[in-house]
C-alpha cells in the first residue's frame, strides 16, 4: 500500500467514526441490534486505522527526531500576512493519546451494549461523533482546529450526560457544561492573545501551533510590569480551561456529579481520554509558549496537584457509592499527574506523561466495570454490594486487576507512571529548588508518596466491601432471578448455569480485555511506550525547566547574597 | 548442553513457576483438582535449577577448599534480560540545576551465594507446601485459585532475591504483597478474611513508602539504582551501589544524615514486610490465609524479605552505626514483646504467627550487629527457621485439617493417639523452635546470641577489629557532585550529604546498649520455649479430647500432607548441625558481594563454638520448657491456666500490648474524621461556591435547557459558525 500516504491514513482515521455515525443513523430505523452493531464496527475499524498508523508512525524513523507525522494541511487563507491552514499531525505528545482515544472509543460502545435501550441511535450516533473530536483533538496543529474540535468533544458529552444519564443528569450536564464552557472561552482568548501577540510581532497572522512556539521563542511574551505582565495573564487564562478539565483542585467538583449521572460508556471517555485535554493543553500551549509564566505558576500548581491528591484520596475514603470513589480516585491521580508535569524534571514530566495513558486505562477499566455491576445489581451503593467475586468471578478479576493497576501495583502501567512521577517530583525537591522552596517542596513530595498508601486505602477498602464478602454459598437462582432476565435480552449464546449469566458476557469482555492487555504491557515494557513520547515531551518542558532553573539560581544567589553580606 | 548456561539457568528459575501459574489459570477449569501439576511441575523444575546454581556457586566460591581465615572474594553472576525504562540525563534539557543522572532500569537478574541460598529455600519449601497443599486443599471450590497465587509467589520472591536493581527489588517486594494479600484473602466470602488481607495490604504499603523514597534517595545520592557495575555505551563505568567498584573503596558509602535516613527507610520497609514492631500488626490476622500460604508465605519465605533486604544493603548500614544499633533494638524489642503476647495466646495458628514475629526480630537483632557473624547469623537462622517454622504451620494445618477446622487449642487435647506423625513431627519442630540441642535453631540461636554477646563485651571476644564502623565519606564523584550542589544551594545541607558528621542515633551504639539487647534475647529464648511447648501440651499431651466439628473419626492428615512434615522434620532435626560444623554456610555466603565490603569483611571471626553461650542459652530454653510442664502437660487444655498467675500482665498480653486499640484511635479513626469532613467540604463549601457562582447568570440554565432539543447538527453548526465568527472579528480587529 504505498499509495496510502500517512496523511490520508491519518484523515481516514479521523473520519471513519463519522462515515460510521452517518452509517449508524442511516440505519437507525433497523433497530437497537443494527445500530450498535455498526457502531461496534466503526469502532473497530478506527481502531485497526489508528494501531497501523501508530505502527507506521514507530517504523518511521523521521518520528524519533521529534517530526510531525501524517502531516495533514489544507491552506484556508493564505492571502498577505494571513496564514491560517487546517492542519493536522501526530507528534510524541499526541501519538498515544490518539491511540487511547480509538482504544477507549471500542470500550464505550461495548458497555452501551446491552445499557443503552432508549434512543439507541442519537447515543451511537454522539459516541461516534466524540470519538472523531477525540482523535481529532490530538492531531490537531492548529489552534482553530484544536478549539473546534475541543468544543466538540463537550457538546456530545453534554447531550449523553443529559439524556442518557441517571436521576441527576440534568443538573450533572448543566454543571459540566457551564465548567467546562467558562474555562474553555478563556482559554480560547487566551490562545487568540498569542496568536494577536505573534502577529503583531512577525507580521504574520498565523494559527499554526508549532510557528506560535517558535515565534513566541524568538518575541516572548512580556513577563515585567511594564508589558502588564501579559504572560502571565495569558497563562491564567489558558490555565482557567484546562485545570477546569483535569480537573485540578478545587475546580474538580463537577467531575464527581458528571461521572455519576453519565452512561458508563459516557464515563469511559470523560475519565479516559477529556481529563487529559488538559494536561495536553499545558504541554502543547502553556508550557512551550508561556515558559516563564509557567515556571511562576510551577511551584503552586505543583503544591495543587499534590493537595489533589491528598484531598481526592481522602474524599474518596469516605464514599459510599462505588462509581463516585472511582471518581475522586480520579481526582486524586489527576493529581500525581500535575505534580510530574510541574515538577519540570525530564523523569517526572516523561512519568505524567505515560500517566496520562496509564490513567486513561485503569480508570475506564474501573467505570466500564461499575456500569456492568450497576447492570446486573442495580445498586452501586457499596453497602448493598459484596460477593461479587463469588457471582461473577471473571468481572471480580479484571476490577482487581484495574484497581491493582489504579494503586500502581508494579508490573502493571499504573506503577510505572507513578514512580517515575514522584522520583522526579523528589530530585526536584531535593536539588532542584531554591532553599526557600526546599522544605515546602520536600514535604510536598514526601506527602504525595504517603498519598499512596491512602490510595491502596480507599481502593481496598471498595474491593473488601462490594467484591470480597458475601456467603459462601453459590449464587442463588431467587437472588438474582431478576438479574438473569435482564441478561436475558442480549444473551446470544449466553446458555448456562446462572452462574455463567451473572459473570461477563462476551461485548463485556471485548470491552475490559484490551485494556488489560494494555495494563500489563505498559506495565512490563514500558521503554517501549516512554521512548517515542520522550522527545516531544522534552521539547515542550525544555524551556519552563531553564526559566525554572533559572529562577531558582538566581533566588539562591539572592539567598547567599544575604547571608554572606550582613 | 551448550544453552544451559549459568545465566540460562538464572532466568529459569523465576520463568518455569511464573510458567506454572499461567497455565494453572489457563487450564484451571480443564483440570480442576489435578490443578496442582502445573504449579508443583514447574516449582519442582525451578528447584532442581536452584540447586544446580547453588552447587555450581559453591563450586566458584571453593567452599571447604580454602581456609576459613581466607579473606573472601566478591562472586557474582548478572545478566540483563531487557531495558525496563530509561529516561535521558538532564543534562539534554539545558535544566542546568538538577545533577545530571539518568534514569536507567535494567531487568537484571543475579546470582551470589546469597541469593543462591535463598532461591533453594523459596524454591524448596514452595514445593513442599504445594505438595502438602493437594491433600490440604482438597476440594476446595478455589483449587486452581491457589495453586496458581502459590506459583506466582514463588515466582515474585524468588524475583525479589535475584533482582540487582532497588526499583526491582521494590517491584516484586510489592508483588509478594500483592500475593500474600491474595491468599490472605483467599477466602474472601469470609468478612475477617478480606479484612485481613486489607489490613495486611495497607501495613505493607506504610514500609513501602519507607522503601520507595529510599530508592529515591538512592537514586539522589548514587545517581543510580543498580546494585552491579554498569558500563554506558560509551565505555564509561557506572559504579552500582553494590558493585565492585564501590565495595571495593572503604568510604564509598554516605553516613551522616543522608545514609542514616536511608538506613532507616530501609528499615521501616523491612518493617512492613517482616512485621516488626510497630508494623507488626498484619502477621497475626493474616493466619485468616489457609494455613499452607501461612506456611509459605508468612513464616517461611516473604517474611525474611526484611531480613534479605538489610543483609543486601549490609554496606549502607555499616557506614551508619547508629541505624544498625536501631536495627537490633527493633529486632531485640519486637523479639520480646511478641514472644510475652504468644505466652497467652490460644490460637495455634496466631501462637505460630508471633512466634514468626518474635524469631525474624531475632534475625534482625543479630543483623544490627553489624558483624560478618551477625549477618551470616541471621541468614542461617532464616534458613534453619524456614525449616522447622514451615514445619510448625503444615503440623498446625495437619490438625486444623482434621479437626474440623478448629484451631482454638483449648479444645483440643492428646491429640498424638490420634494423629502421630503430626504429633512427633510437630514435637521435633518445637525443639528446633526452642533451641534444644542438637536441633536446627539451637545451633543458628547460639550464633546470633554469639554475634549479640561479641558487641557486648568486646573484650571478652579477644578480637581487635574496630568494634564500630565509622560513617563512610561521600567520595565518589557522584555523590561529590550531589554534596557541593547541595551545599551551593543550601548551606544548612553542607553536612547533610557530606557524612562527616555521625547521626543522633549513633549515641546509643555503646556496650551497654548491646548488654541489654543480649539479655533480651536471653529472656526472649525462655519465652520461647516456653510458648512452644504449652502449645505442644496442650494441644498433644492430656486426656484425648476432640471438637465435635471434626465428626466421628477424626484421623491422621493423608500421606501428601505427611510426606512434606517428615522432610522438614528431618531438616529441621539435622541441618542446624551439618551447617555449623561444616562451616558450609558462613563460608559460603562470606563471598556474597555485600559482605564482602571492608566494614563487613573486616569483622570475620574465626568460626567458633561458644560453650558458655550454649549452656545460657539452653538453661533459658530448659526453664521455659519446665514452665510449660509445670502448667500444661498432662493436663485438660481448657482448665484453670498457668496466666492466672500473670494477673494484669494477661490481659496487656491477651491484648497483644494494644497495638491495634493504639493504632485505630490514633490514626485511622482521625483520618476517617479528617475525611467525612473533606467531603463535607468538598460537598457543601466548594461546590455550593461554584454553584452560587453559575446562579449569577439566572439565564443561562433556561438557554441551555432550551438548546437541550435533541438537534445534535444543530448545535454544531451553530458552534462552529459562532466560533469563526469571534475569530474572524478578532482578526480584522488585530488588522486594525
Amino acid at each position: 500500500m504505498n499509495g496510502f500516504s500517512p496523511s490520508s491514513h491519518l484523515l481516514l482515521t479521523i473520519a471513519a467514526p463519522l462515515v460510521g455515525a452517518v452509517i449508524a443513523w442511516l440505519i437507525g430505523s433497523r433497530g437497537v441490534s443494527a445500530v450498535r452493531q455498526s457502531a461496534a464496527v466503526t469502532t473497530l475499524v478506527t481502531l485497526a486505522l489508528a494501531a497501523w498508523l501508530i505502527v507506521r508512525y514507530l517504523a518511521d524513523p523521521a518520528t524519533a527526531s521529534g517530526l510531525p507525522y501524517g502531516l495533514v494541511e489544507f491552506p484556508w487563507l493564505t492571502e498577505g500576512i494571513f496564514d491560517v491552514r487546517f492542519s493536522l499531525g501526530l507528534d510524541g505528545l499526541s501519538l498515544w493519546m490518539f491511540g487511547l482515544a480509538a482504544l477507549l472509543s471500542v470500550t464505550a460502545v461495548f458497555v452501551s451494549w446491552d445499557a443503552i435501550k432508549d434512543r439507541p441511535v442519537g447515543f451511537y450516533v454522539l459516541l461516534l461523533v466524540l470519538e472523531a473530536a477525540m482523535l481529532g483533538v490530538f492531531a490537531a496543529r492548529d489552534v482553530i482546529l484544536f478549539y473546534v474540535f475541543f468544543e466538540f468533544t463537550l457538546v456530545p458529552l453534554f447531550f449523553l450526560i443529559g439524556i442518557w444519564g441517571h436521576d441527576e443528569r440534568r443538573r450533572a450536564a448543566v454543571k459540566f457544561f457551564i465548567y467546562t464552557l467558562t474555562g474553555s472561552v478563556l482559554t480560547f482568548l487566551g490562545l487568540l492573545t498569542i496568536v494577536l501577540w505573534h502577529a503583531a510581532h512577525a507580521n504574520v497572522v498565523t494559527f499554526d501551533i508549532e510557528s506560535l512556539v517558535d515565534g513566541t521563542k524568538i518575541h516572548p511574551l512580556p513577563m515585567t510590569a511594564a508589558g502588564g505582565w501579559l504572560q502571565m495573564v495569558v497563562f491564567l487564562a489558558l490555565l482557567a480551561g484546562f485545570a477546569v478539565k483535569v480537573p485540578i483542585v478545587p475546580l474538580h467538583t463537577w467531575l464527581p456529579l458528571a461521572h455519576v449521572e453519565a452512561p458508563t460508556g459516557g464515563s469511559v471517555d470523560l475519565a479516559g481520554v477529556l481529563l487529559k485535554l488538559g494536561i495536553y493543553g499545558f504541554l502543547r500551549f502553556s508550557m512551550p509558549m508561556l515558559p516563564e509564566a509557567t515556571a511562576v505558576a510551577a511551584p503552586w500548581l505543583f503544591g495543587l496537584g499534590v493537595a489533589g491528591i491528598v484531598y481526592g484520596a481522602l474524599v474518596a475514603l469516605v464514599q459510599t457509592d462505588l462509581k463516585r470513589l472511582i471518581a475522586y480516585s480520579s481526582v486524586s491521580h489527576m493529581g500525581y499527574i500535575v505534580m510530574g508535569l510541574f515538577a519540570l524534571t525530564p523523569v517526572a514530566t516523561e512519568g505524567a506523561n505515560l500517566q496520562l495513558v496509564n490513567h486513561g486505562l485503569s480508570s475506564a477499566g474501573l467505570f466500564a466495570l461499575v456500569g456492568m455491576i450497576y447492570e446486573r445489581f442495580h445498586t452501586r451503593n457499596i453497602a448493598s454490594l459484596g460477593g461479587i467475586a463469588s457471582k461473577a468471578p471473571w468481572l471480580a478479576v479484571f476490577f482487581m486487576l484495574f484497581t491493582f493497576s489504579s494503586i500502581g501495583l508494579p508490573g502493571l502501567n499504573g506503577f510505572v507512571g507513578e514512580f517515575m512521577i514522584l522520583l522526579g517530583s523528589f530530585q526536584r525537591a531535593w536539588s532542584g529548588v531554591s532553599p526557600a522552596w526546599q522544605f515546602a517542596y520536600l514535604v510536598m513530595a514526601l506527602l504525595a508518596v504517603a498519598g499512596v498508601v491512602l490510595g491502596a486505602w480507599y481502593m481496598l477498602w471498595a474491593v473488601e466491601r462490594a467484591i470480597f464478602g458475601g456467603s459462601r454459598e453459590p449464587p442463588r437462582t431467587s437472588g438474582h432471578g431478576h438479574d438473569a432476565g435482564h441478561g436475558g435480552h442480549g444473551g446470544h449464546g449466553a446458555a448456562g448455569t446462572d452462574h455463567d449469566r451473572c459473570d461477563l458476557r462476551w461485548y463485556e469482555l471485548c470491552a475490559v480485555l484490551p485494556l488489560a492487555v494494555f495494563v500489563f504491557w505498559i506495565g512490563l515494557t514500558p521503554a517501549t511506550f516512554l521512548a517515542p513520547a520522550a522527545p516531544a515531551v522534552r521539547k515542550a518542558t525544555a524551556a519552563p525547566a531553564a526559566a525554572f532553573a533559572a529562577r531558582m539560581q538566581a533566588e539562591t544567589t539572592a539567598t547567599v547574597a544575604r547571608i554572606t553580606t550582613p | 548442553m551448550n544453552d544451559l548456561s549459568p545465566s540460562t539457568l538464572l532466568v529459569l528459575v523465576p520463568l518455569l513457576p511464573l510458567v506454572g501459574a499461567i497455565l494453572t489459570v489457563a487450564l484451571g477449569r480443564v483440570l480442576g483438582q489435578r490443578a496442582h501439576l502445573p504449579t508443583i511441575a514447574g516449582i519442582a523444575a525451578a528447584f532442581v535449577v536452584a540447586v544446580v546454581l547453588l552447587m555450581g556457586m559453591a563450586r566458584e566460591v571453593g567452599v571447604g577448599t580454602t581456609s576459613p581465615d581466607h579473606a573472601a572474594k566478591p562472586v557474582e553472576m548478572v545478566t540483563t534480560l531487557w531495558e525496563w525504562a530509561a529516561v535521558g540525563d538532564a543534562a539534554a534539557t539545558g535544566d542546568a540545576g538538577s545533577a545530571a543522572r539518568s534514569f536507567s532500569i535494567p531487568v537484571a537478574l543475579r546470582l551470589d551465594p546469597l541469593t543462591a541460598t535463598l532461591l533453594v529455600i523459596i524454591t524448596g519449601v514452595g514445593l513442599l507446601v504445594a505438595i502438602y497443599s493437594i491433600g490440604y486443599m482438597h476440594n476446595d471450590p478455589g483449587y486452581p485459585r491457589f495453586f496458581a497465587l502459590v506459583s506466582a509467589f514463588v515466582f515474585s520472591m524468588s524475583m525479589l532475591v535475584m533482582a540487582s536493581n532497588f526499583l526491582l527489588v521494590y517491584v516484586f517486594w510489592e508483588a509478594v504483597g500483592a500475593c500474600s494479600y491474595l491468599l490472605i484473602g483467599f477466602w474472601f466470602t469470609k468478612p475477617e478474611a478480606a479484612k485481613a488481607a486489607k489490613k495486611a495490604f495497607l501495613v505493607n504499603r506504610i514500609g513501602d513508602f519507607g522503601l520507595a523514597v529510599a530508592t529515591f534517595l538512592l537514586w539522589m545520592t548514587y545517581g543510580t539504582l543498580n546494585f552491579h557495575d554498569t558500563t554506558l555505551a560509551d565505555g564509561t563505568l557506572v559504579p552500582g551501589i553494590l558493585g565492585a567498584t564501590r565495595l571495593a573503596d572503604a568510604s564509598a558509602y554516605v553516613g551522616g544524615a543522608v545514609g542514616t535516613a536511608i538506613c532507616l527507610l530501609f528499615l521501616l520497609a523491612a518493617c512492613g514486610k517482616s512485621a516488626q514492631l510497630p508494623l507488626h500488626v498484619w502477621l497475626p490476622d493474616a493466619m485468616e490465609g489457609p494455613t499452607p500460604a501461612s506456611s509459605l508465605i508468612h513464616a517461611a519465605t516473604m517474611v525474611t524479605a526484611g531480613i534479605y533486604l538489610v543483609a543486601r544493603t549490609a554496606p549502607l548500614f555499616e557506614a551508619c552505626p547508629g541505624a544498625l544499633t536501631l536495627v537490633s533494638i527493633v529486632g531485640a524489642t519486637t523479639a520480646l514483646v511478641a514472644a510475652l503476647i504468644g505466652t497467652v495466646q490460644n490460637d495455634l495458628k496466631r501462637v505460630l504467627a508471633y512466634s514468626t514475629i518474635s524469631q525474624l526480630g531475632y534475625m534482625f537483632a543479630s543483623l544490627g550487629t553489624g558483624t560478618l557473624l551477625g549477618f551470616t547469623a541471621a541468614i542461617f537462622h532464616l534458613v534453619t527457621h524456614a525449616f522447622f517454622k514451615a514445619l510448625l504451620f503444615m503440623g498446625a494445618g495437619s490438625v486444623m485439617h482434621s479437626m474440623g477446622g478448629v484451631i482454638d487449642m483449648r479444645r483440643f487435647g492428646g491429640l498424638r493417639r490420634i494423629m502421630p506423625i503430626t504429633a512427633t513431627t510437630f514435637l521435633i519442630g518445637s525443639l528446633a523452635l526452642a533451641g534444644v540441642a542438637p536441633f536446627a535453631g539451637f545451633f543458628s540461636k547460639d550464633e546470633i546470641l554469639a554475634s549479640l554477646h561479641s558487641r557486648g563485651w568486646p573484650d571478652a571476644h579477644g578480637e581487635h577489629h574496630e568494634a564500630a564502623p565509622t560513617g563512610g565519606h561521600a567520595a565518589t564523584a557522584a555523590t561529590f557532585h550531589l554534596a557541593f550542589y547541595v551545599a551551593s544551594v543550601t548551606p544548612d545541607a553542607a553536612q547533610l550529604a557530606g557524612g562527616t558528621r555521625g547521626s543522633a542515633l549513633d549515641g546509643l551504639n555503646t556496650p551497654a546498649t548491646w548488654r541489654l539487647l543480649f539479655w533480651m534475647s536471653l529472656v526472649t529464648a525462655a519465652l520461647t520455649a516456653c510458648y512452644t511447648f504449652r502449645a505442644v501440651f496442650m494441644t498433644f499431651t492430656g486426656p484425648t479430647r476432640v471438637p465435635e466439628e471434626a465428626g466421628h473419626h477424626a484421623h491422621e492428615s493423608p500421606p501428601s500432607m505427611t510426606i512434606p512434615l517428615v522432610i522438614l522434620a528431618a531438616l529441621s532435626a539435622v541441618s542446624g548441625w551439618w551447617l555449623f560444623s561444616t562451616h558450609s554456610l558462613a563460608s559460603f555466603l562470606a563471598s556474597t558481594p555485600s559482605f564482602t565490603a571492608p566494614s563487613v569483611a573486616s569483622t570475620a571471626t574465626p568460626p567458633a563454638f561458644h560453650w558458655d553461650l550454649a549452656i545460657q542459652g539452653t538453661l533459658a530454653a530448659a526453664i521455659g520448657i519446665v514452665v510449660a510442664a509445670l502448667g500444661h502437660l498432662g493436663r485438660r487444655s481448657d482448665g484453670p491456666q498457668m496466666e492466672r498467675f500473670l494477673g494484669p500482665l494477661e490481659t496487656l498480653f491477651a491484648n497483644r500490648f494494644f497495638f491495634d486499640q493504639i493504632y485505630s484511635a490514633l490514626i485511622v479513626k482521625p483520618l476517617e474524621l479528617i475525611a467525612t469532613l473533606a467531603a463535607l467540604v468538598d460537598r457543601h463549601v466548594i461546590d455550593g461556591l461554584v454553584d452560587a457562582i453559575a446562579r449569577v447568570p439566572a439565564g443561562l440554565g433556561a438557554v441551555v435547557r432550551h438548546l437541550q432539543s435533541g438537534l445534535v447538527q444543530r448545535y454544531a453548526l451553530a458552534g462552529v459558525i459562532g466560533t469563526l465568527l469571534i475569530v474572524l472579528a478578532l482578526v480584522a480587529r488585530a488588522m486594525g
